[in-house]
């Protein structure tokens, strides 16, 4: 049936079709309606477990003992609570277990702008735990696409043994479209687990899950490998293999618009929606897959333009990645403290194009008091 | 399990043997709760198919890797909602929480309040052995009040943290405690809290000779032992509330067997359990025991067990030491070393 759907419905609904029984979460805007729709489901499906955590921390890894157990598990937070689950994310990297996490990006911190849409924590989801990883996240622009890189994140999350990320936005998560959810669902594939659930198996040999490293195979199995630099080599770089791969069956982007024009646009997200209006003058770059960074792909695209625009609503993290993998200037729009419009993207290309500055003029503060901003309202 | 045909080595199935001498210090009281615990959960017939342990970071957090039990080592202070999702996902499953006091009380503690406020039906064994032992000594949150340590010099200025008042902030929690020296107790407590309906916390006092004992004027970690055993005293039978130093378990309002861990102590725990590991009747792995319904072994049973392995204990004795060894790691059965030694294993049944 035809209906409005909200992106953060779309999500929900998008794992549960991918396979999902159980969900962790902790109250945080603009992710909450997915915790919400999520306490409702498991009233009419027992067989889900459900857990309003008493913090993000809990959630992370509540949504890692539920995978082990056998679950295919998720929680949806917003950047500050994404920023309390990272150690958790580490330490599913680095066990190696399937499950998904949604950041429904805001303006950070959590004081301040909370209700403002923002898009900053891109490099966040790259770097943010301890040690090195490498993390597979992907970023919808619209409510069909939420719940369709809902189901391949649960997949690649399956695939790749690792916590996948899905990134959102206010906007995406807030966004109602009108979609036929019995027709997406039909067309959903579903990774199977391929982990073995605690205690199923009465023949093999009792595991250790360790965020300390054991060692896998060989005469050594099961025993402590907190030492041996090779044998963190060996896992290190299996692991990185793993997901490399399973990372090439989703190199989702988007190169449209058009595309004899002069100058490409880098966006994404909610960006890619505002900016469409731009579609006669520019060609575009939309990266839906956003980490493993998307290197030869662009690289490909790139090219045939005289000049490269990120348009982001943070300060130029995703232009960091693409001027790292074209080894050429990206210029930068940054749309800071929430203005996510036409007239800000607009005044930004004008800027940059015009050989300005990267940064937009900072209006000096008001001195009268009319003159100030109301509060926001998200 | 294997025919390790006398009593005392039950519970070896339960543990890695190929991997000790383990990690922990010498004289560290955490080696003796796993022996504990794989002696209570051998007697209750629980394998690898129907328990998970999770454990935290810190020494105690070692044990998982040293027992037959597929496990978890989550994150600092993380164990609780690891083990909580997990009985959410499976509920036919054991989950039994193994942390030390820093792990499960401090950086744990939120999580402690509120898998409490939900009774997760899970058993959380706490080492507290009152110090960060790992890092080398630093002041814990059950240190007592004036303890010198590495992070409090001048002695420690804080209280320490009360876990019976947390635990039993809920009407529905268990709350145990007993120490490293009184064994018997110890295992009724961890088969008390492993059998409740809810959610159980048995508060395991246990010595750090290295890092703490020595400092605070203990020679060796006997003379901890002998200090548990001298002050702490078993409390009133019934009392609903542990004084300082008492031991006993706290069952939540309206539980039906209100013992206070005492009148299955001494003998008959101290011994059954060991028989019980013995016994080839332990539950085939199908036969999965939860909280909710566990064998229960009446006193009959036992006595006729522990008739029983002290019969085969006192025909071991009479075995060259070698050949005991070979029984013991189940390259033998009793009755053939018997047979091979002279002695009729009739003598076994009679």
């Amino acid at each position: 049936m035809r209906r409005l759907v909200q992106g953060n419905e779309a999500v929900f609904r998008g794992a549960i079709a991918a396979g999902a029984s159980y969900y962790a979460g902790y109250p945080i805007s603009p992710s909450t309606e997915i915790l919400n729709v999520a306490s409702g489901w498991a009233a009419e499906h027992p067989e889900f477990g459900f857990l309003q955590a008493e913090d993000e921390i809990a959630s992370a890894n509540a949504v890692i003992g539920a995978s082990l157990a056998g679950a295919k598990s998720f929680t949806a937070t917003s950047g500050p609570g994404f920023s309390l689950m990272q150690e958790a994310i580490g330490y599913a990297q680095k066990v190696g277990v399937p499950c998904v996490f949604v950041d429904v990006q805001r303006v950070g911190p959590a004081t301040g702008m909370p209700t403002m849409p923002g898009q900053g924590d891109i490099l966040q989801v790259r770097y943010g735990s301890s040690g090195d990883y490498t993390p597979i996240a992907l970023y919808p622009n619209s409510v069909t696409e939420a719940f369709n890189l809902a189901v391949a994140a649960f997949n690649a999350a399956e695939e790749s043994r690792s916590p996948v990320v899905l990134l959102s936005d206010t906007f995406v998560a807030h966004l109602n479209e009108v979609v036929d959810l019995d027709e997406l669902e039909a067309e959903v594939t579903v990774a199977p687990r391929e982990l073995a659930p605690l205690a199923r198996n009465a023949e093999a040999d009792p595991r250790f899950f360790a965020g300390v490293l054991m060692y896998e195979h060989g005469p050594n199995a099961g025993e402590p490998a907190t030492a041996d630099a090779d044998e963190y080599l060996r896992q290190f770089y299996a692991a990185k293999q793993r997901h490399l791969e399973v990372a090439n069956r989703y190199a989702l982007y988007q190169h449209g618009w058009n595309t004899a024009a002069r100058t490409l646009i880098l966006c994404y997200g909610i960006v890619s929606r505002v900016a469409a209006p731009l579609a006669a003058d520019y060609a575009l770059f939309r990266p839906i897959r956003i980490h493993p960074m998307l290197t030869d792909e662009l690289r490909a695209v790139a090219d045939g333009y005289q000049h490269i625009v990120a348009i982001e609503a943070n300060d130029g993290q995703y232009a960091d990645m693409a001027e790292l993998a074209l080894r050429r200037e990206v210029k930068r729009v940054p749309l800071l403290g929430g203005r996510i419009s036409l007239e800000a993207v607009n005044a930004g290309l004008a800027r940059v194009l015009g050989d300005g500055p990267d940064e937009p003029p900072v209006p000096p503060a008001p001195t009268d008091r009319a003159a100030r901003a109301p509060l926001g309202i998200g | 399990m294997p025919e390790a045909a006398f009593a005392e080595l039950g519970f070896k199935s339960k543990l890695k043997m190929d991997l000790f001498p383990t990690i922990w210090c010498p004289g560290c009281g955490i080696g003796t709760i796993m022996i504990e615990l794989a002696m209570v959960l051998d007697e209750l017939g629980l394998d690898h198919t129907n328990t998970v342990l999770v454990t935290g970071i810190g020494c105690t957090g070692r044990m998982g890797s040293y027992m037959k039990y597929e496990s978890v080592y989550t994150l600092h202070g993380r164990t609780l909602p690891v083990a909580e999702a997990i009985k959410t996902v499976r509920p036919e499953l054991n989950v039994i929480v193994v942390a030390g006091d820093g792990d499960t009380a401090s950086i744990g503690g939120n999580h402690l309040i509120h898998a409490i406020r939900r009774n997760a039906r899970i058993t959380v064994l706490c080492n507290n052995n009152e110090i960060y032992g790992l890092t080398g000594g630093q002041t814990g949150p059950t240190t007592p009040t004036g303890t010198k340590t590495l992070s409090s010099p001048g002695g420690n200025p804080n209280t320490p943290i009360n876990l019976q008042g947390i635990v039993r902030s809920s009407p529905h929690a268990l709350y145990a405690r007993t120490t490293v020296y009184h064994q018997p107790q110890m295992r009724t407590a961890i088969r008390e809290a492993i059998s409740h309906d809810g959610f159980a916390f048995v508060d395991i006092t246990s010595q750090c000779i290295e890092n703490n004992g020595r400092r605070i004027g203990f020679a060796n970690a006997n003379d901890m032992l002998t200090f548990y055993r001298k002050t702490y005293k078993r409390a009133p039978k019934g009392a609903d509330r542990l004084g300082p130093f008492e031991l006993g378990i706290v069952y939540p309002e309206g539980h039906a067997e209100r013992t206070n861990g005492t009148q299955t102590d001494g003998a008959a725990a101290a011994d059954g359990s060991a028989v019980e590991g013995a016994a080839p009747a332990a539950p085939a792995p199908a036969e999965v025991t939860t909280k909710a319904e566990r064998p229960s072994v009446s006193d009959d049973e036992k006595a006729r067990k522990r008739a029983e392995a002290q019969k085969k204990l006192a025909l071991m004795q009479r075995l060259d030491p070698e050949v005991k060894l070979r029984v013991a790691k189940g390259e033998l059965t009793l009755a053939d070393a018997l047979r091979e030694a002279g002695i009729d294993p009739a003598e076994l049944e009679a």
